[in-house]
Parts: structure tokens; C-alpha cells; sequence
């Protein structure tokens, strides 16, 4: 339990409790949140943190329980009432307009300006950046800026309106590694001018640079909450935030390998420069860099989005341009792209449809499909794979990343492919979806290649035999992922250094 | 203070309520509008009813009216649902029209069971290559389709136009812009002693088709996946281009049908007046029917009823043709906007 503290908190959660059907995603949750300190939530996903921070950010409006600020009991019709009071949230998904500057979408959505002054507000958006070391150029469009500075700018939207709380929901997914750091940095100049901050987060190292107090979520309770400074060791919390034990790494026996299911040889593509690798069956190939690098022209000429403008591609002993023409092509290659919900998956439509989107051909009756046999196999399949779902008929855009991931990965495995291109297949998932995941990969890579995009480093070494680093578009180096002393290389040659 | 609020589920059962309530209200104003003229109100609204739905000739007329209205719904939702905007079923039809009188009046030797399967043909081909020629000009130059097809209806009306006014044009009709009647084997018969047409029986036949079509069909599956999210939909690679083609030219054959049976069941030739605005009113259709077979076939006739009902408080009451236009728009903006709140809701601050 936190120590008595004398400032009263900013705000106090009494006894909340929220359910969406048979679902409780909230049961008889207390939390304070203090001025002048960073709280972290932590919790899978599902666990019930952004239910909880949408009850807070007006969003939803719980069941049972009590929202004080500053002392008096607060309810909450609408976003717009928990803004006035005070409560900022910073989503995952940004809520910007491209089109416009920095400063622009700073300031746009606030009342009581008819006359907006360029000038004035240019200033004033660049002196708040300054002052909590939230680097951005007012002037700059918003489509042209990264990741991060984009998250600058939601977070300076909150600042200008004099939020006192703020909550950041899964702010580093989205980030590099610099940026994670810049981003703790203005998080702790923030908490040192009194703001209250509020860290949604399943990642224990971040929690424990930068929170200064955790609380643990677990399928809608606070199982715990304690001072980071009485944290004696972090495979304690993740025994609390899951349940139970975790491996994380995964059982990676090396087995036999085929013939090559992909080859490239000095492809040009775009950023690509002379790219050259290959992927046998029965193994994993990762190629890692900081996002950026080439990553995606190298996904989109794999996956036949667009031809290669020179070099040669060979996918299963076929020439790239035969492979993509046969008409078998999409038995034999699956991918799984990083955009799972953009890409992957139609939000709006039903599991089961959802399943149909890429194993349509399979229950293709000449012009007919026959939907039930479909469905009775998606059920059975999405069991198997442990995807958590409540019927066929609910939309793919409400499950949670974890369980979406699983389904993705699912139906392409359904096919048995014998080419996997994978994107960063664990970003933003919890340590017991990933561990999931990594296993599904671990399995398929018996009947398979796997190729594998991704920017976590852990993920390669938990997952590949051979790992390729990717810098500007050219491929440093390939090594096996035994290679000790190549691998503890790895980090300066994702940044460019070759000695 | 009042507030709009997203319900947390669309309403489910209750949405037809709102829909009623939608009606009444409209037809309360237009009743306030009729008595501002100096008109009785109730009585208007009841001469509105009674030509519209109140006796067999009256169900008759809205039936006949329902069927082209139908069949360019069903082709403006077909496109609808890839996110294909056609707006224009208006030209199309004209092409239709023209499509068929072309055979009518060139075959016209032909006995029925020739000729009429003739003019569907050639109204099809006619109404589809309206269609295509948006397609293709999305697909190949980037034109952007709500822009080409509103275009494209102009050029089919001044096309039907030019040859109603030229080379088409009865010598005996003193001058009048109009085709010769046609020979009984080019219009579509009467059903037994009613003033229905088979016209009828063809909507029920191509609206049966296409549900079914769209349910259990890869066809059908992959219009609402790929009209869900165009982009899962590449991934799935699921043939975009085929499928813009596909709808559009569907489209445009439907409602070329729709021109084909009303200048061959209800005109008997072709003239300018052919042209009565089904093409748009099928839009509105489309979106109130929610895209859904079933849903355009209750609107198709609902709206024919409305245009009916309309018709005869102008005949009875003389009551200028604007007025029926004020209703009519009255009452699509209230069961439109009434849509809202199966969504949304008002709630107390």
C-alpha cells in the first residue's frame, strides 16, 4: 500500500466498477493520483487500464463508484467536462490534423478565441515546447513530422490547456528507443512542476525508469500498488501483473532446414540498396533495424504490393513475377503486417467474416461461399490459437490487440503456408500474448521460412536462426543468431557503424 | 441543457418507432403548410393517403411507380457498398431507355418473346457501358467517380433528347418531341386484368438474385470486405479493379433496366418526360434502405407512394406542383435525420 501522504490527491477513485456485458472490466478499483508524481498502471491487456482511464477521461461513465478532484465528488457526462476539470489523456492513436501546423492543432478545439493571432500563438505553443523540454517546431506541418514529435504535440495540446493530469496510454509503442528516453525526460520535467501524470504501461523496465509508483492491474482488480522505490524485483511484478510464471524465452530447438522458400538477390527498390538474403525452410531469418530503414519498401515488394525495380526474387524456387501470377500463390505465402487492424483485419465487420479474408478461396464453391462451413472452422481454429471471444459475430475492431493478433496469426497459419513474412508481430502486445505469439511462430516455422521484420531486438534473439541487420536501405551484416560476437554487435551496426 | 450523446448500442426494436415518429412529424408540418395556404389540412393529408395507398388503383400506380425506383436503388447500393459513389443511375437510365427504344423501333418485326429479351439486352449494354465509362476513368485517370458519373448523366439526357428531337422523332406527332408508339411486341403486357406490369415480376426476380448474391457469394463477401476497408481488402488481394468495374457496370445495367420498363410498360415510346428524377430519388432510397435488398424494396415503394400521394393532392386540391416537392423533401429529411438517432441521443447535462 502507498504511505499516507500529507497533499491531499488530486484525484481519488472510490470503488469503481464497470462492465460491459458479462465482461467486468472494472471491480471496485481506489486509486489516487497526486500532484508532482508519475503513477504507473500496469496490466495486460484486457486487464481493464483503459476502461478504467476512459471512466477518468469522461469517456464512460462507471457502474458504481466515486471520481473526486481535488476533494469533491465529480461526474462526468462527456470528455469535454473531464478536459474542463482538468483531465488530459493522450491516446494511442493520435488525434491530429495533418494538414495543419503544429501550433494550429495545438490550439485548435479551444473556446472563447473567435480571432486566432499566428504570431501569438506561434510564440506561446514554442515557449510552453521549451519549457517542458517537448521539442517541436511550431511552424512545422504535422504530416511531416515522426512518431514522436507528433506525441509532443498531443501532449502540448494538453499543456496549453493547463491540464493538471495527464495520461498517457501506452505512449512508447509508437516510439525509438531516443525518442522513449526524450519522452521520460519531459515526463519528469512535467511531474516536477506539479503535474499529476498517470503511465499506462505492460512494460516493466519502462516503469521502473521513469514511475514513482505502480499500481498492478489484473482482469479488473488492483491486485497491488506500492513505491518503486520498494520494488525489489521486477520478475515479482510481472508474477503479479500475469498470474502466473512466465518464460519469455521460448524453447528454440534448431531443426533441420529445406530448400530456400525465398531468395533476393541484389534487389534496388526505392531506399533499397543491393539487397541480398535468403530464408530456408525450417528457419528464421530476422532482419532488425530502427523503424525506417527500409523495412517497408522490403515488405511490399515481398508481399507482391508493388515489383521489384531491379534484382532478383525468388519465392519458392519460382521467379517473383511467376509466383504472383499462379494463382496457388496464396496457399503457399502468408503475411502478417504490423497494421493489424488497418491492414490485417475489416474492424467493422464480424470474426467470421474476418476469417474469410484471406482463406475465402478454401470454401469457394465455384461462385459461392459456403459461409457456414467457414465459420464452424473459425470457431475451431480461434479456440485453438486461444483467441478470447465472446461469439462469431463481434466485430474484429472490438478485441484487444493481444486477441486480434491471434486471430490474424491464426487464419494465415490456417493456410500452411511455406513462406511467412512477419511484421513486428508482438508490437504493443503483453508479455503473455507475446510469449503466445513467439510459440505459434516457433511452430510454424517446422513446415516453414519465416521471415521476420521487427525492431526489437529481443524478439530477433528470442526467435531467429539467422538475424540480418538493415540500415538505410543496406544490409550490414548476416550472421547466425548463435554468433555471440557478432550478435553483441548488433546495436552499432543498426546505427550505421561498421568497423 | 440538452446534449447529443452516442448510444452505446444502435437502437435495436424500437428503430421502426422512430421512424413512424419521423412520418408523423413531417406530414404534421406539411399539414401546418397546407392549412398557411388556406387549405384544409386534414383533408390534404387524406386525399395524400388515399392516392397513394388507399384503393387497388391507387396500390397499382405506387407499385408501377416502385419498380424503376427499385431497380436503380438496387444498382446505386451495389456500388454503395464497395464505397463506389454513382450518382449517376439518372443517366443510365437514359442510356437504358435509349437502349431499348433503339431495339423497339429497329426490330420492331420481331414477335414479343423476341423482342422484349432484345431491349433488355441492348438497355443492359446501353445502361452497363454508362457505367463503365466511370469505372475505367476512376481506374486509368485517376478521375474521381461522384464528379464523372453527375457529368455523365447531362450527356445520356442530351443524347435521349437529341434523338426524341431528330432522327427518332414521329412524323406524326405535330412536332412533339416523341418516338412513334411502339408495336405491341415491345411493350411489356399487363398482368391479367390489373394495371400492373411484368416489370413486377422482373424487379422480384433480379432483387431475390441479388440478396442472394450478396449473402453467398465470394462476389458478394468481397464487395463488403473490400467496401469495409479498401486497404485489408489489397491485402487480401482481393482484384479492386474488377470489382470497381463489376459494380459500376452492374449499376448502370440496373437502372438501364429501369429505363427500358418504363418507357416500354408505362410510356409505350420514348419522349423527354421518361426522365422523372427516379435516378436520384434512388440515392435517397439506397441510404434509407441501409444498402440492404429487402430495406430498398419497402422504401422503393413507400417513396413510389409518397410521389403518388403527391400527384393526387395536386389534382384534387390544386395544389401547385412545388408544394409536392416541399413534401417530399420535408419528409425525407425527417426520416433521414430520424436515422441519426438510432446512434445518437439527447441527454440532460
Amino acid at each position: 500500500m502507498v504511505p499516507e501522504q500529507s497533499s491531499p490527491p488530486l484525484i481519488r477513485l472510490k470503488g469503481i466498477s464497470k462492465s460491459f456485458g458479462q465482461t467486468q472490466a472494472n471491480a471496485d478499483i481506489s486509486l489516487d493520483i497526486r500532484a508532482g508524481r508519475i503513477k504507473a498502471l500496469l496490466g495486460e491487456n484486457g486487464a481493464g487500464k483503459s476502461t478504467l482511464m476512459s471512466i477518468l477521461a469522461g469517456r464512460f461513465q462507471p457502474d458504481r463508484g466515486d471520481v473526486q478532484v481535488r476533494g469533491r465528488t465529480t461526474v462526468f457526462n462527456s470528455p469535454k467536462q473531464a478536459i474542463e476539470a482538468g483531465i488530459g489523456m493522450v491516446y494511442q492513436h493520435f488525434m491530429l490534423v495533418e494538414g495543419m501546423t503544429v501550433a494550429e492543432n495545438v490550439v485548435l478545439g479551444q473556446e472563447g478565441r473567435f480571432w486566432l493571432k499566428p504570431k501569438r500563438i506561434f510564440q506561446e505553443v514554442g515557449r510552453l515546447a521549451e519549457r517542458y523540454k517537448l521539442e517541436v517546431d511550431p511552424g512545422a506541418r504535422v504530416s511531416s513530422l515522426s512518431m514522436g514529435e507528433k506525441q509532443r504535440v498531443e501532449i502540448l495540446k494538453l499543456l496549453f490547456r493547463e491540464s493538471s493530469i495527464l495520461i498517457l496510454d501506452e505512449p512508447t509503442t509508437v516510439l525509438t528507443p531516443t525518442e522513449i528516453e526524450q519522452l521520460f525526460q519531459a515526463m519528469r520535467h512535467m511531474s516536477d512542476s506539479g503535474k499529476a501524470i498517470v503511465f499506462i504501461s505492460h512494460k516493466l523496465d519502462e516503469v521502473m525508469s521513469v514511475a514513482d509508483e505502480v499500481a498492478i492491474l489484473r482482469q479488473g482488480h488492483i491486485v497491488d500498488e506500492m513505491e518503486i522505490s520498494q520494488v525489489t524485483s521486477t520478475r515479482e511484478l510481472a508474477l503479479r501483473m500475469v498470474g502466473r510464471e512466465i518464460f519469455l524465452h521460448p524453447d528454440k530447438k534448431p531443426i533441420s532446414t529445406g530448400r530456400d522458400v525465398l531468395r533476393l538477390q541484389n534487389v534496388w527498390h526505392g531506399p533499397l540498396q543491393d539487397i541480398s538474403l535468403r530464408v530456408k525452410s525450417g528457419e528464421i531469418n530476422a532482419v532488425v533495424g530502427v523503424a525506417g530503414n527500409g523495412q517497408k519498401p522490403l515488405v511490399e515488394i515481398i508481399s507482391g504490393q508493388t515489383p521489384p525495380k531491379q534484382g532478383l526474387i525468388t519465392i519458392l524456387d519460382k521467379p517473383w513475377k511467376d509466383f504472383y501470377r499462379s494463382s496457388k500463390w496464396l496457399e503457399d505465402f502468408c503475411y502478417i503486417p504490423e497494421d493489424r487492424l488497418g491492414l490485417a483485419t475489416c474492424p467493422a465487420l464480424d470474426l467470421g467474416d474476418n476469417f474469410l479474408l484471406t482463406t475465402r478461396e478454401h470454401f469457394s464453391r465455384g461462385p459461392w461461399l459456403d459461409k457456414k462451413k467457414a465459420r464452424a472452422a473459425a470457431s475451431d481454429l480461434f479456440k485453438t490459437f486461444n483467441v478470447r471471444f465472446t461469439s462469431l459475430k463481434a466485430k474484429a475492431g472490438e478485441l484487444s490487440g493481444g486477441n486480434l493478433q491471434k486471430l490474424v496469426l491464426a487464419r494465415e497459419l490456417y493456410r500452411r503456408p511455406k513462406l511467412i513474412l512477419a511484421e513486428q508481430p508482438s508490437q504493443g502486445l503483453d508479455i503473455a500474448a507475446t510469449e503466445e505469439i513467439w510459440n505459434y511462430l516457433l511452430q510454424a516455422r517446422g513446415k516453414a521460412g519465416i521471415l521476420l521484420i521487427t525492431s526489437d531486438l529481443n524478439e530477433a534473439l528470442s526467435l531467429a536462426d539467422w538475424i540480418t541487420v538493415i540500415y538505410r536501405g543496406r544490409i550490414m551484416d548476416t550472421f547466425p543468431a548463435a554468433d555471440q560476437e557478432k550478435v553483441s554487435s548488433i546495436g552499432p551496426l543498426m546505427a550505421g557503424l561498421k568497423d | 441543457m440538452l446534449q447529443l450523446r452516442k448510444r452505446p448500442t444502435p437502437l435495436g426494436w424500437s428503430a421502426p418507432l422512430v421512424f413512424v415518429t419521423a412520418v408523423v412529424l413531417s406530414l404534421a408540418v406539411s399539414a401546418l403548410l397546407l392549412r398557411l395556404q388556406g387549405q384544409p389540412a386534414w383533408e390534404g393529408l387524406a386525399v395524400f393517403f388515399q392516392s397513394g395507398f388507399g384503393s387497388t388503383w391507387a396500390l397499382e400506380d405506387t407499385l408501377n411507380k416502385a419498380v424503376p425506383l427499385f431497380l436503380c436503388s438496387l444498382g446505386v447500393a451495389v456500388a454503395f457498398k464497395l464505397q463506389i459513389w454513382n450518382i449517376g443511375a439518372e443517366g443510365q437510365f437514359a442510356l437504358g431507355a435509349v437502349g431499348a427504344t433503339w431495339a423497339a423501333l429497329y426490330f420492331s418485326f420481331l414477335p414479343w418473346f423476341f423482342l422484349l429479351p432484345l431491349m433488355l439486352l441492348s438497355a443492359t449494354i446501353a445502361g452497363g457501358i454508362w457505367g463503365l465509362i466511370p469505372a475505367l476513368l476512376k481506374l486509368y485517370m485517376r478521375a474521381n467517380e461522384i464528379i464523372t458519373t453527375l457529368m455523365l448523366n447531362y450527356i445520356g439526357i442530351l443524347i435521349l433528347e437529341f434523338l426524341v428531337y431528330g432522327s427518332w422523332k414521329d412524323r406524326a406527332s405535330f412536332g412533339f418531341p416523341m418516338t412513334p408508339v411502339f408495336e405491341s411486341g415491345a411493350v411489356i403486357a399487363r398482368i391479367g386484368r390489373t394495371n400492373l406490369h411484368y416489370g413486377l415480376l422482373l424487379c422480384l426476380a433480379i432483387g431475390l438474385a441479388m440478396a442472394l448474391v450478396l449473402a453467398y457469394t465470394r462476389f458478394g463477401y468481397e464487395l463488403k470486405a473490400s467496401g469495409e476497408n479498401p486497404r485489408a481488402g489489397r491485402y487480401a488481394h482481393i482484384p479492386y479493379k474488377k470489382l470497381v468495374i463489376l459494380v459500376l457496370v452492374i449499376s448502370g445495367a440496373l437502372a438501364g433496366w429501369a429505363g427500358f420498363v418504363e418507357t416500354s410498360a408505362t410510356l409505350n415510346r420514348l419522349q423527354p418526360s421518361v426522365m422523372a428524377g427516379y435516378g436520384y430519388t434512388a440515392i435517397v432510397v439506397a441510404w434509407l434502405a441501409r444498402l440492404n435488398p429487402l430495406g430498398i424494396a419497402l422504401f422503393s415503394f413507400l417513396l413510389a407512394g409518397m410521389l403518388v400521394g403527391v400527384e393526387g393532392m395536386q389534382l384534387e386540391l390544386q395544389i401547385p406542383a412545388a408544394f409536392g416537392k416541399i413534401m417530399e423533401g420535408l419528409i425525407l429529411l425527417t426520416v433521414l435525420s430520424g436515422q441519426f438517432f438510432r446512434n445518437y441521443r439527447f441527454a440532460r447535462r
